[in-house]
Parts: C-alpha cells; sequence; structure tokens
C-alpha cells in the first residue's frame, strides 16, 4: 500500500466521519484536522513533486474491459495542494463564530450547516479523485462528481437567485459533461486508431489517424467540456453568479480553486496528449488563425470581458467571483504558448489565484458577518473597526491587480514576457487591458468596503474573531512570501513542466533565469522596501511625528462634516470610464443565451404540444407513417 | 494692528558654524516649492486659471495648486468672504500644517471692496487669520496675482533674517484675539474640529496670546472630535 493509497483511505474516513458527524458540534473542530491531515499525507507525497515520480495506486476498476486506474504525477499534486490548503482555510473559518451565525440566520429555511460541511468534503473528493485520474474514463467520472459536488454547495443558501443560479450551472455543466462523453465515444468509436483502452495516449493516437474535420469537432468537444468548468468565454456566464451565491466559506473555497479543474482537464488533453503540432495544423477556414490562435484569443477576451463585467458590480462577492472567471483568461493564455516562462506564469497564476481569491473572498465574507451586507454601496471606513480584515484584503488585491510584491506579479510578469518574447504585441494589449480593469476594480473593492466615511449603524462593530481571522492571515502569508520568494514553488512548476512534456524553466529562490531577461523578486521586492524605508527614515528621523484626526476633521471643501452628510462617494464608481466605455455593455452574451434558451424552449413545447395533443390517433399515425417510409427505404436500397 | 510676537524663541546656543547655512538653504527650498489650495470664494478667481495656465505658468516659480489643505501651504482667498464662507475659509485654515501662508487677492479681502455695506461679509480678512500678503485689485491681473506670490517666496526665504514670513505663527501667539473676532462674528458657540491650542504646544508657539477670555469660552463649549481608534 503506497502512500496514495493511504491518502485516499484518508479521504474515505474523513467523507464518512463528516457524513456522519455533521450534525454534531464535534465535527467542527474535527473536519479541519482532517483537511490538515490530508496536507500532512501530500507532504509525505513531496516526492512527487520535486522529482517528477509518478505513484500509482493499487486499487483499480476493470470496466467493460477498461481498466479505469488512479495515480498522482507532479501536475496532480499541484493542484491537489492548492485543493486541499484552500478547504483547510475555508474549514476553519466556518469552524467557529461564522458557522454559528449561519445556523441561527439560515437553519430552517433552506441552509444547512451539516450540509455544508458535507459539500465541502465531497467537493474535495471528488476533485482529489478527478486530479487523480489515470485514464479517460476515471477523468470522465471525476468530473461529473465534480460537478454534482459543486451544485450541492452552490443551493445551501436560502435564496431564489443562488437556486437559480445553481440550475443554471448544473445545465452548463451537464452540457459539458455530455460534450466530454461525446469526445469519449469520438475515441472509441474511431476504428482506425483505436486500441481497445481509453489511456489518456488513444488522445494522441487518435488525433495522428484523423483527418482535419474530425480532428476539429474532437478538440472541440474537449474544450467545450472544459471550458465549461474554468468559465472561459463563451461560457463565462453561469460562474460568477453561481459562485457569489454559495454560503461564504464555500465560496471561498470554489472561487479559489474548483473552476480550475477544467483548466487541469484542458491541461491534460489539450497541452499534453493533443500538443501544440496538432494544435498549429488545425486551422479553423481562415489562413492567419490556427488553433492555437484561436485558443490564446479565447483566453485573452476572457482576461478582458469578464474583467470589466466585475468593474461593474456593486457586490462585493460578485465582483471578485468576476474576477475569478478573469483571471483563468491569464492561465490558459500562459499555456497555450507553450514555452517554459509562460506555462510557468500560467501554472503559477493557478496557486496564486487560489491564494489571494480565497484571501478576498474571506475577507469580504468577513465584513459580511458583521455588517450584514456586501453590497459595496452600503459599507465604507470599516478600516478602523476590523483593520487585519483590511490588511488582509490590501494584501490580496495587490495580488490580484499584479503588483510586486504579492505572488500575482510574479506569473502576470511571466505570462506578459512570454507574450512579448513570442511575438504576440496584441495578446500581450489584451492581458494589459485586463489588468487595468482588475487594478480599477479592485479599488473600487477596497475602497468602498474599507476606506471612507464609517456609517453610523457601523460604528461600534469590531474585528471578526481569531477563528476566521487565522485563515485570512494564513492566506496572506502565502500571498506575500510566494511572492517574495517565489522558488518556494517554482520547482513544483518545474517538475509539472517536464511531466507534461514543456520546456523546463530554470529557477532559483527569488524567481527565474532566463537568457532573454530573467526575474528576482527579493531583488524587486527589496527596492521597493528600500523606497519605502528611505521615507520612512526622513520622516521618522528628522523628528516628525504622525498626527491622527477624526475622520470628520477632513477636507471637503471647507464643509463642516458630521454623521448626518454623505461624503462617501460609492454609487457610481469611475462614471468618466463609464461614460466612455458605457455603451460597450450590451450584454450580448446574455443575449445569445436567451436566444438559445428561448429556442431550446421552443423545440420542447411542440414536442409536447404534439405529446399531448387531442387526438392521440395521430400519434399513431405519425409512427406508422414514419415506420413504413423507413421500411420502403430499407428495403428499397437492399433490392436495388 | 501690528502686534509683538510673544514668542517663546528657543534661543539656544547654536554651536554648528554652518547652522545657519542648514537654515538659509531649507529656507531657500522651503520658497522653492510651495503647494496652493485656491479657496475661490468671489470674481478674484476667474485670475487664476490664466496664471496657472501656459501663458503666465505659475508653476515655473515652484507653485501649483494643491487639491486638500494638509499639503498646502498657500490658501489662496480669492474675493469677498461672506460671514458664510468665512466659516469655512477658517477651518480650511485650521486644517492646514504649519507653517502656511495666506494670500488675499481682491480689494474685498482688505476691506470689503464693493461690498462694505453689505451686512453679511467680513471685512477685513487679517482679523480673522493672519495674512501674509495681500494683492488689492478689482480684480488684479495674472501678473500682480504672480508679484504677489513672488513676495510671499521672498518673504519665505528671509523669514529667519527679517521675520516676514511668520504670520502663521502669529494665529497661535495670539490665537485669542483672532477666536474673539471670529465669535464676534458667529456667535460664542463657534468651533472647529481643530484644537489650535494643542498645535500651538505641538510647535512650541504658546505664548500669553494664546488664552484669554476667549479661549475660555471656547473650552465651555468645545466637543472635541477625538481621532477614532484602531480596534482589534
Amino acid at each position: 500500500m503506497n502512500l496514495l493509497d493511504q491518502f485516499f483511505i484518508l479521504i474515505a474516513v474523513a467523507l464518512l466521519s463528516i457524513t456522519v458527524l455533521r450534525n454534531f458540534r464535534i465535527n467542527d473542530k474535527m473536519a479541519p484536522l482532517w483537511y490538515g491531515l490530508m496536507v500532512v499525507m501530500l507532504v509525505r507525497m513531496a516526492a512527487v513533486a520535486y522529482d517528477g515520480a509518478t505513484l500509482t495506486s493499487a486499487f483499480n476498476i476493470e470496466i467493460l474491459g477498461f481498466n479505469m486506474h488512479w495515480q498522482f504525477n507532479a501536475l496532480s499534486w499541484f493542484f491537489a495542494i492548492i485543493t486541499v490548503v484552500a478547504a483547510l482555510a475555508s474549514a476553519i473559518f466556518m469552524s467557529g463564530d461564522w458557522g454559528r451565525q449561519y445556523r441561527e440566520l439560515y437553519e430552517g429555511q433552506g441552509g444547512n450547516y451539516g450540509l455544508l460541511q458535507l459539500a465541502l468534503i465531497l467537493n474535495v473528493a471528488s476533485m482529489l479523485l478527478l486530479l487523480a485520474s489515470g485514464d479517460l474514463l476515471s477523468l470522465f467520472i471525476g468530473w461529473e462528481f465534480v460537478s454534482w459536488a459543486s451544485f450541492l454547495m452552490m443551493v445551501l443558501m436560502p435564496s431564489k437567485t443562488a437556486k437559480k443560479a445553481a440550475v443554471k450551472y448544473v445545465v452548463y455543466a451537464m452540457f459539458g459533461a455530455m460534450a466530454l462523453l461525446a469526445a469519449l465515444a469520438i475515441i472509441y468509436s474511431n476504428s482506425v486508431s483505436f486500441s481497445g483502452s481509453l489511456e489518456f495516449e488513444q488522445i494522441t493516437q487518435v488525433f495522428a489517424g484523423m483527418d482535419k474535420g474530425p480532428q476539429f469537432s474532437l478538440a472541440l468537444l474537449f474544450f467545450i467540456a472544459f471550458a465549461i468548468k474554468m468559465g472561459l468565454l463563451p461560457f463565462h456566464l453561469w460562474q460568477a453568479v453561481a459562485y457569489a451565491e454559495t454560503p461564504g466559506p464555500g465560496a471561498a473555497f470554489l472561487g479559489a480553486i474548483s473552476s480550475r479543474m477544467g483548466l487541469f482537464a484542458m491541461i491534460i488533453v489539450i497541452i499534453q496528449f493533443i500538443g501544440l503540432g496538432h494544435l498549429q495544423g488545425m486551422s479553423i477556414g481562415l489562413p492567419f488563425i490556427n488553433m492555437q490562435t484561436l485558443l490564446a484569443w479565447i483566453a485573452a477576451l476572457t482576461t478582458i470581458i469578464p474583467t470589466y463585467i466585475a468593474l461593474q458590480q456593486h457586490d462585493a462577492k460578485r465582483l471578485l467571483a468576476w474576477h475569478g472567471v478573469g483571471q483563468g483568461g491569464y492561465m490558459l493564455l500562459g499555456l497555450i504558448m507553450f514555452d517554459s516562462i509562460g506555462s510557468a506564469g500560467g501554472l503559477m497564476h493557478v496557486l496564486n489565484h487560489a491564494s489571494y481569491q480565497a484571501a478576498l473572498f474571506l475577507t469580504v465574507v468577513a465584513v459580511v458577518y458583521r455588517t450584514g451586507t456586501s453590497d459595496l454601496n452600503k459599507l465604507g471606513g470599516l478600516v478602523t473597526q476590523m483593520p487585519l480584515s483590511f490588511l488582509v484584503m490590501l494584501i490580496g488585491i495587490i495580488g490580484l491587480a499584479g503588483l510586486p510584491p504579492m505572488n500575482g506579479f510574479v506569473s502576470k510578469w511571466m505570462v506578459y514576457r512570454s507574450l512579448l518574447l513570442n511575438g504576440e504585441p496584441l495578446l500581450f494589449v489584451a492581458a494589459v487591458l485586463g489588468t487595468l480593469g482588475t487594478i480599477l476594480s479592485v479599488y473600487k473593492l477596497i475602497h468602498n468596503t474599507f476606506l471612507g466615511q464609517l456609517r453610523v449603524e457601523h460604528q461600534n462593530i469590531r474585528e471578526v474573531p481569531w477563528s476566521m481571522m487565522v485563515p485570512m492571515l494564513g492566506l496572506s502569508a502565502i500571498v506575500f512570501i510566494t511572492g517574495f520568494m517565489p522558488g518556494l514553488i517554482l520547482p513544483w512548476i518545474a517538475s509539472v513542466q517536464e511531466t507534461i512534456g514543456l520546456p523546463v524553466i530554470i529557477h532559483h529562490l527569488g524567481g527565474i533565469e532566463y537568457a532573454k531577461g530573467g526575474l528576482d523578486m527579493i531583488w524587486v521586492s527589496g527596492i521597493l522596501f528600500y523606497g519605502f524605508g528611505v521615507g520612512a527614515l526622513i520622516f521618522y528621523f528628522l523628528g516628525s511625528k504622525a498626527k491622527r484626526v477624526h475622520q470628520y476633521d477632513n477636507y471637503a471643501g471647507g464643509h463642516f462634516l458630521s454623521a448626518d452628510v454623505k461624503y462617501h462617494y460609492s454609487n457610481n464608481f469611475y462614471p468618466g470610464l463609464m461614460h466612455l466605455i458605457g455603451d460597450w455593455y450590451r450584454g450580448s452574451f446574455k443575449w445569445m443565451e436567451q436566444v438559445i434558451v428561448s429556442a431550446l424552449s421552443f423545440v420542447s413545447k411542440l414536442f409536447e404540444n404534439m405529446y399531448r395533443s387531442r387526438q392521440p390517433v395521430m400519434l399513431l399515425v405519425i409512427v406508422v407513417v414514419v415506420a413504413l417510409f423507413s421500411i420502403y427505404k430499407n428495403t428499397a436500397g437492399v433490392s436495388s | 494692528m501690528k502686534k509683538e510676537l510673544l514668542i517663546k524663541e528657543k534661543q539656544a546656543k547654536r554651536t554648528n558654524p554652518l547652522a545657519h547655512v542648514f537654515d538659509d538653504f531649507i529656507d531657500f527650498c522651503q520658497s522653492k516649492s510651495l503647494f496652493m489650495l485656491h479657496y475661490c470664494t468671489g470674481c478674484g478667481a476667474i485670475e487664476l486659471p490664466p496664471a496657472m495656465t501656459s501663458r503666465f505658468d505659475m508653476e515655473r516659480l515652484g507653485i501649483q495648486p494643491m487639491v486638500t489643505p494638509r499639503q498646502a501651504d498657500i490658501l489662496l482667498v480669492t474675493g469677498y468672504v461672506s460671514v458664510k464662507t468665512l466659516k469655512r475659509v477658517i477651518l480650511t485654515y485650521e486644517q492646514m500644517q504649519a507653517p502656511k501662508y495666506v494670500i488675499g487677492i481682491c480689494s474685498c479681502t482688505v476691506n470689503g471692496g464693493m461690498y462694505w455695506q453689505s451686512y453679511a461679509t467680513a471685512k477685513k480678512l487679517n482679523d480673522y487669520m493672519p495674512v501674509d500678503v495681500y494683492i488689492a485689485g478689482c480684480m488684479p491681473r495674472p501678473e500682480a496675482v504672480l508679484e504677489g506670490l513672488q513676495r510671499l517666496k521672498e518673504n519665505i526665504k528671509n523669514d529667519r533674517k527679517q521675520q516676514k514670513g511668520s504670520a502663521w505663527k502669529e494665529y497661535f501667539a495670539n490665537y485669542d484675539t483672532y477666536l474673539g473676532n471670529q465669535q464676534h462674528l458667529f456667535g460664542d458657540d463657534w468651533q472647529t474640529p481643530v484644537d489650535i491650542i494643542a498645535e500651538a504646544k505641538l510647535y512650541g508657539l504658546e505664548g500669553e496670546g494664546t488664552y484669554g477670555k476667549n479661549t475660555e469660552k471656547l473650552a465651555k463649549v468645545q466637543q472635541p472630535l477625538l481621532p477614532q481608534e484602531m480596534k482589534l
């Protein structure tokens, strides 16, 4: 029994324990322990991440002549550690006072705290199962588990929007799963090169033996399946609302890692097994665009459009959830470049995004815990009441905006660098445009929540308890440390690159070495802090003293400020920018979605009406006519 | 109404032979980098855009606009100050950090100008806050505005030698008088969130004129606005 088997047994025991004990208080204390143990197990498996070894589980199933097996390689380990740490943070967060409040507010109205715990462990277990999949069949089964587990988590908020978003998600997810199944069917039915197993290598083989047309449809089916989970354009509509309406820590977990399962599958199928050669060989009818360019542009538009939708949101959770969609674009954009630096940036962004997204979501949930709202127009000035949460959010938004010294900078820098070195200036501009939108909207987030005028009704609130503060601080520490010393995680990235057959990055503690200019974050952050340090030295050593004033002792054109004067400018943020770009928000994708929905419902109504027609005899007549026609046609074919 | 400055100057023996060089250097630097908050109360404001923009280009003198009093050095009051406006001007002035300078533009700030007979207009700005430079005229042309600003710069540069650029110290040293004039106009419950006496102590500028019957009146009605605590 190797480490992977032990890991699966641990997951099974944890799942069983939480299922049985979920409605008892003891589970609150035990659930974080299970995730902690999983982290320990993953650390024990670290050889996978550093040496690029593969652990194969002894457990396998034989179905219809196909062998389903599970294995862990560097790629699986990389995604697994992110998943488990995100789950650990969420579990600690919800184990204390947050869980108590959730029980008080929502139990009996559709919310169920025990079910939330169960949903979390189900998500973790199914995601780990997916990550460990060793062939296409186990990938498909893991995929289905992940879809339904996410659905379970999304319906735990007693609001109509949550239910609606969850149902929308599950419709999308089923469409994706069907696309995946269809892709499997194409591989299975490809009699020329199909060798009787559904190992991943089959994809490469089948591709090699296919014409361009079927190749394209197979790649498209895989892409649809994974893009839906990832929220790539044009399948981005389901994700943000569904994640934002999930109960607090659940939203943090889903936003951090859940949709990256799509990226994981995409890395295996499209990057590892279809590969650059096939992608470039597949033309889509236009002379200068091949499949690689197309995917790159889909990724680039995914960074831009959802990010600018985020800019318009006035609900903190939705704003963050839309960024979750947008940042996925950077990951694919880096990976699709197929070089060492870009793919390292794309992979690293998975971890970086998970860390700051979870931290930011938890901060917003902490604010909701104290104030009861995440509406950005109803908050403000909380920095004096919740200074540590402010710090966490500050670190998080610096990471999300991709500014040094946080980790988001490192991965985004690598992606930019790769785009420039590969001669893709337009994609580079697109990526920078996405970052611009990110910076604008995260400023809106922190300004409307923590800065500005403190509302009268919030004057007595306090910082959140430590059970919530500890995971937030821990995550922000990860954001900073992996930004300051990216070399801590770059070995994992290098093993992943080796595993999936991409050029491997040369790294050191501070960053990367690259012939055309590397990056050393220790220097970058050092110089940044040096700048602040010089300022601080001048200020404090020349005898200056900071003076703290009340927020009403403030300049508002000479106005005497008081609690009844609202001077916090939060509604209709960026009116100048919106004046310029506001007309471009036309909701075309929403319109497209509605068109498809109404077309489908029209067709279904048509069939329903036919089935329920007044004269059931008509159905019989139709069936008989069709049957006669087909008999006639077939016999005609035989006789002639 | 020239008052003697009652300032406890720290007359410590300066042993450093280069002390006055440093002092001159600091004065020089201060005079070359001035941020200006223009509180546009009246028609004189119309002369500022040409003074600031390319034709007369105030920035070549090292003077440029600033949006908040906290970072501003100069308060420019351009035109008549009605009683209602004066409250705001005083609040803005008190929110500025020392050293701070006031320039009154237009005749209205000097003596009320054409609003001399108005019941609602404060006639002399320097009854309510110490004014460094007046630029008379109705309205003064941009050249005159620049001339006044140049004069202010000279004063700042020669501050230590001639005690010319220190009008702001007077506000702390003779706070009682200024407060009395303000109370006369606005009533006895007049106050701003800024604690001037504490600031006078901070700058070491409190003198006999800082306290008096007016500050006692203020102490009775004052509702201090304490800074918000960071709570964990």
